[in-house]
Parts: C-alpha cells; sequence; structure tokens
C-alpha cells in the first residue's frame, strides 16, 4: 500500500509534495498513484525509441511538470536532465536515463500495489 | 461582452458574497487537481483540459471570468496561441491570464505577448499562487474601473476626454514619429437611424468600434468614440487610408439591411507644434468635403484646404468691423407677376453682399455659410432687416409707393426669443406696414424641428407678417405637413428649375409642384428664371410670381428704384 512514509523513504521530497496538496495526506497519495500511471511515460520511451526528439521533448516536458508539483525526485531528477537534452534535440543515447526513469516508477508501482 | 457588464458584475459578486469565477486550462490532470485544490476555497474554478474547450469557455463565460490560469502546452493547441487570440479581442483582452510554465524561456515570451503574471512549475507555495492571482485580478478589476470612466460604454474605445489625453500621451512618447490625425463618421447617420432603428445603428457603431480597435492594436495608436457617429483615430503616419475606409465599410455593412457609408478625413504628417484640437479639427475639414459624396470615402487635409480655412477665420475676423463699416450691401432682386397680360412688378428680395476692402466683392455662397456655421447670421440677419426696412420707408417718403420686400430669416433666427420684437420693432421704427416685409423661411427649418419653429410662424404670421417657404421641394416636407403650415407663399427651389430646363429636362416635376401650391391655395414663386421660354413655360404651367435673371439680377436699392419709378409710370 503507498505511503507517505514509503514514499519518503523511496526519495520523494514528501513535505514538498504535501504542501502544495494542502497537507492532505489522502489528496497527495490520490495523485501520485494517478501520476506514476500518465501515459507520458510510455509515450517519452516509444518516442526516444521511434528517434522522435520532438514527441519525446513533449512528454518529458509534461513529466517534468507532473513530478515536480509531487516532488517525486528519484523520478523527477532523470526526467529533468532528459528534458533539457531532448530541448536542444541532442542526438545521444537516452537508453540510461530511460532506464532510471522506469526503474524510478517501477518502484512506487510496486509501492503502490 | 462589454464593459458595462463586466463592471456591473464585480459589485454585484461583492454584494451576493459569491466567488469570482477563475478558468485553469491545464491538460494534466495532477497539476490540474493541485491548483484547484489550492484555489478553490476563495474562487469559484471552471477547468478546460484542451485548447478548443478553454476557448468555448472563456467566450461563454467571458461576462464573469476574472482570470485565466493557462498552461501553454495543450494537445490541440499552443497556449501562446491562444492567448494572443485572446488579447486580439477587444473585450477578451480584459480578463488577465497568468501563465503556467516550466520553461524560463516562455515566462518571457507570455508576458511580452500578453500574459499578467506567470506562475511557475513546480508550483510555489500556496500562498504565492493566491497572491499573484489576488493580484492580478485586483490589477484587472481596477483597469475596468478606470476603463469604466474613460470608454465610452457603447464602442469600448476611448471616450472624447480621455482620448485627448491620451493623444498628448502618445505625442509624449512618440516625439519624432510623424502622426496622422483622423475623423471618421458615418454618412446620413441620422436618416439610417430613422429607417433601421437605434438598436441596427448601435450595432454598426459598435462593428466599427472593434474594426478600429484592431486597427490601432495592428499598426499603432489610439481611437476614440468622439460622439454620435464620430470616431477620431490617431496613429502613425500612412500613406493610403483607402484600405482602412474598406475594411470599417465592410464591418459596419455586416448585417444584410443596408450598406453603410463612411467617410475618413485624413490630416496627415500632423504638425506637432499645433494644438490637438486643431489637429482633427483639419481632419474633419477635409471629411467635410466629401460629405455628399458616395463614391469617396478618404479626403486628405491639404494645401487647399488650409488656405479655405484661412480665408474663412480672415473673413470672420473681419466680420464686426464690417458691419460697422457698412461693407455688407443689400441689393435688390424684383419678382413679378406674370399672370396678367403683361408682368407685373410686385416685389423683391433682400440679398447681403459683401464688399470686402481687400477682397472686393465676397460672394454670399462664401460667407453664409460660414456665418451660419459660427451664429454670426443673427446679427447679419438683422443688420440686413434693418437696411431692408429703412430702404422701404425711403422709397415710400421718395417715390410715393413701395413694394413688399422679402428677408431671409434663418432657422438659427428662430431660436431668438426676442425674434418677433426686433421684427415688429422695424415695422413701428419704420412706420411701415406689416405687409411690407415679407419672412422668407426655409421648407428645412420646418422639417428639421417641426413644431417649435411652426408656433413661432404662427406667431409672426398672426402679427401680419406675410410668411414665404423659400427652397420648397428641397426639404422633403410631407404634403401632410405642409397643409397644416403657416404660410402664404411658396418659393420653388432652385433645383427644379435647373433640371427641368437641362438637356433632357421633364417640367411634369414642376406641374406636380404648381398643382400643390393650388391645392393650398398660396401663390407659388418661381426663381432662377433666366430665359424667356423658362419664364413662359412657368407661366404656362400656373406659376404665379418670377425672380431670376429674365427680369434683372439683384441690383444696388438706387438702380431698384428705376423698375418702382417705371412700374408707377406704366400703371398711370
Amino acid at each position: 500500500m503507498l505511503t507517505v512514509e514509503g514514499l519518503r523513504a523511496w526519495g520523494a521530497n514528501v513535505d514538498e509534495g504535501l504542501g502544495r496538496c494542502l497537507k492532505n495526506e489522502t489528496f497527495y497519495l490520490t495523485l501520485v498513484k494517478k501520476a506514476i500511471q500518465d501515459p507520458a511515460f510510455e509515450k517519452l520511451n516509444e518516442t526516444c525509441g521511434s528517434g522522435n526528439l520532438d514527441g519525446a521533448f513533449e512528454a518529458a516536458h509534461a513529466l517534468k511538470g507532473v513530478m515536480g508539483n509531487l516532488a517525486l525526485t528519484p523520478i523527477l531528477d532523470p526526467v529533468i536532465k532528459i528534458t533539457e537534452l531532448l530541448r536542444a534535440r541532442t542526438v545521444t543515447d537516452y537508453g540510461p536515463l530511460l532506464t532510471e526513469i522506469t526503474s524510478a516508477r517501477d518502484q512506487v508501482l510496486a509501492l503502490a500495489e | 461582452m462589454t464593459d458595462r457588464k463586466r463592471m456591473h458584475s464585480i459589485p454585484d459578486m461583492e454584494a451576493e458574497g459569491r466567488k469570482r469565477l477563475v478558468l485553469i486550462v491545464e491538460d494534466d490532470f495532477v497539476n490540474r487537481e493541485i491548483l484547484k485544490a489550492n484555489m478553490q476555497q476563495e474562487y469559484e474554478i471552471l477547468c478546460a483540459e484542451t485548447g478548443r474547450e478553454a476557448r468555448e469557455k472563456i467566450h461563454g463565460y467571458s461576462d464573469t471570468l476574472s482570470l485565466i490560469l493557462l498552461d501553454l502546452n495543450l494537445p490541440d493547441l499552443n497556449g501562446l496561441d491562444l492567448l494572443r487570440e485572446l488579447k486580439k479581442d477587444m473585450d477578451l483582452s480584459k480578463i488577465p491570464v497568468i501563465v503556467l510554465t516550466a520553461d524560463t524561456e516562455s515566462e518571457v515570451e507570455s508576458l511580452t505577448s500578453g500574459a499578467s503574471d506567470f506562475i511557475p512549475k513546480p508550483y510555489p507555495r500556496q500562498e504565492i499562487i493566491m497572491a499573484r492571482a489576488r493580484r492580478c485580478i485586483e490589477l484587472s478589476e481596477n483597469r475596468d474601473l478606470i476603463r469604466w470612466t474613460e470608454r465610452d460604454q457603447l464602442t469600448g474605445l476611448f471616450n472624447r476626454d480621455y482620448f485627448a489625453r491620451y493623444a498628448e500621451q502618445y505625442d509624449h512618447y512618440h516625439r519624432r514619429d510623424p502622426a496622422d490625425a483622423l475623423v471618421l463618421d458615418i454618412s446620413h447617420f441620422r436618416m439610417m437611424n430613422e429607417r433601421f432603428g437605434k438598436a441596427y445603428c448601435d450595432d454598426v457603431l459598435r462593428r466599427i468600434g472593434a474594426e478600429l480597435f484592431a486597427f490601432v492594436k495592428e499598426n499603432g495608436g489610439i481611437a476614440c468614440r468622439w460622439g454620435a457617429d464620430t470616431f477620431q483615430i490617431y496613429c502613425p503616419h500612412r500613406e493610403d487610408y483607402s484600405a482602412l475606409a474598406a475594411r470599417v465599410a465592410a464591418a459596419a455593412s455586416g448585417s444584410a439591411e443596408g450598406r453603410v457609408h463612411i467617410r475618413i478625413g485624413v490630416n496627415p504628417n500632423v504638425d506637432k507644434t499645433g494644438d490637438m484640437e486643431r489637429r482633427f479639427d483639419r481632419a474633419k475639414s477635409a471629411a467635410d468635403t466629401i460629405r455628399n459624396s458616395l463614391t469617396e470615402s478618404v479626403a486628405y487635409y491639404n494645401d487647399d484646404l488650409r488656405q479655405k480655412e484661412l480665408d474663412a477665420g480672415q473673413l470672420l475676423d473681419d466680420f464686426r468691423g464690417a458691419l460697422a463699416e457698412k461693407q455688407f450691401l443689400v441689393y435688390f432682386q424684383p419678382k413679378y407677376n406674370i399672370q396678367g397680360p403683361k408682368p407685373v412688378l410686385c416685389g423683391a428680395e433682400a440679398l447681403v453682399r459683401w464688399k470686402h476692402p481687400e477682397k472686393g466683392m465676397v460672394s454670399p455662397g462664401t460667407f453664409i455659410p460660414l456665418f451660419e456655421h459660427n451664429g454670426l447670421i443673427r446679427e447679419l440677419d438683422n443688420y440686413v432687416w434693418r437696411e431692408a426696412a429703412q430702404q422701404i420707408r425711403r422709397w415710400k417718403d421718395q417715390l410715393g409707393r413701395s413694394v413688399p420686400v422679402s428677408v431671409n430669416v434663418s432657422r438659427i433666427d428662430m431660436l431668438d426669443p426676442d425674434l418677433t420684437e426686433t421684427l415688429c420693432g422695424l415695422i413701428r421704427d419704420n412706420g411701415l406696414d406689416f405687409k411690407d416685409l415679407h419672412l422668407e423661411i426655409t421648407e428645412s427649418a420646418y422639417t428639421e424641428d417641426s413644431d417649435q419653429i411652426k408656433n413661432i410662424v404662427a406667431g409672426l404670421r398672426n402679427q401680419g407678417f406675410k410668411i414665404e417657404m423659400d427652397d420648397f421641394g428641397s426639404g422633403y416636407s410631407s404634403l401632410n405637413m405642409i397643409i397644416t403650415l403657416p404660410i402664404d407663399l411658396l418659393k420653388l427651389d432652385m433645383g427644379f428649375i435647373r433640371s427641368a430646363f437641362s438637356e433632357n429636362g421633364d417640367t411634369g416635376m414642376l406641374k406636380i409642384m404648381m398643382d400643390i401650391a393650388g391645392y393650398l391655395s398660396v401663390p407659388m414663386i418661381a426663381e432662377g428664371v433666366e430665359t424667356k421660354e423658362q419664364m413662359l413655360t412657368l407661366k404656362d404651367l400656373g406659376c404665379d410670381i418670377i425672380q431670376g435673371y429674365y427680369f434683372s439680377r439683384p441690383v444696388p436699392a438706387e438702380e431698384f428704384e428705376k423698375f418702382i419709378i417705371q412700374e408707377g409710370n406704366e400703371k398711370c
């Protein structure tokens, strides 16, 4: 079950995220569950894989806003990095960053089970 | 949405304890919900997930929306494009927009595109979000309050008082840039009002206002509704305004009711040392040159007009001196009764001429409209009446007889509360009979303000004056109205004579006019008669009295004496 303590232990800046949710834990956790289901994760993987850097930037940018607001730091940090690379349309191997994002997301999914 | 609606909505909300309405445009559920949660205690929240939905809601709630929070990355539309679209719309542009963005670059672009502020992502503390929202709404409402006083309520453009101030401010910041002053109005607006009604005309004015707002938004400058159907624009100089005239006319004619003719007077590249009022007076002068044209819609102030204005100014300056020095000469043009076997002198019309010491003889066509415009015509008319009355007295004394002399009484004279007393005084002081002085009152004076004028004229007629309706047929009187008017003679508008005797002329209309006079049992006078053929035709049609060059041009009193003496001799 997803808990504030679990997220804190995972590395989320829970106080910051909760602050934006009026310190309402239930509301915060509901939004986190919704956020980790965001189709932008899949879109980011697909577009990076197909070399569609415009599409990838859009997906990364959207994730950056959501993860930032919920302060899900282990996902937010690699998302910020990949967003900046994609903003410059840098041709590089996005694999490691995508893996990092996916792995962090999977950890929250596991916490939510 | 109008300012009026928005202004009413704010105090209404406060009085009723209602919350202000805020629209959150954000496609992401999480971001949207966080903002909503942060704001909903203080505001009523409306949400849109796409650009299209946002556009619909903005239009639907435009009267009551206090703030829009706009995400820039929407699935169907770029938020910046939506922002620019709103800011181009005169009504919607008044709703403040706060942009939600995670990019520093977008912050600058948003502000330059018209956003009032931005909120970064991740969102700052609730207090900061709320402070920014409150500040934007407060500034906007304060601006609305100011707008309420400085804007014309119908069109949303500046009103005349504030326009002058903003025009001066515009100059202050564009000292070296050439600027044009424009006056725009609608041809025959009064007639349009009567034909289509106020609601339609208000709609036309609103559409013109919106088009002018768009014009100054695109090209710089400011615009105002000066009053009724008159607009003013002060903007960066351009060579040609025909495109503006075309787009305003097209917008104004929007509905199927009928084509709206507008005219624009341009004072190009204004002299910035002159005062603001004068710059627009000149534009107005230019517009007046195409007053009756259906083909021209733009006229430019130029050196010719400037010279005419200077000349007019000089005539106005010289007026009082001219009166004192008796430079105004009263001429007399004879009127002949033609119904008998021989024309018989039956009267004269007193006509004024100006013998200017520098300009020579100035045409009445030049100075009379000028004096009518400035109200000086009253003094001039009084002078002519006095001179005419004194001359009748002299003829009576010297020749033992005289003829009735008609004098012009303008519409402005009718507003003089002492009019009857002045005219009666002339009769009394010169020992004349009322039948010696006829009063010519133009038909249009009756139609413009019929009841008031009718009462005044009836009063004069009751005193004993004979009333001639001048320019009959030019003022669009209804037959029904003419029957009720206090008239002793009808004087046919010269236009009928000109057109009846032109190359393809037809005397059919003349016949109708004669029939009307016959029906009313009043004599008809035709002026502007120049040839024997015209005189005979008019006689055949039943015209009673003729005035015109066929008999004589207007002549000085000494010359007119000969007509009286000759008439007397023939009678003997």
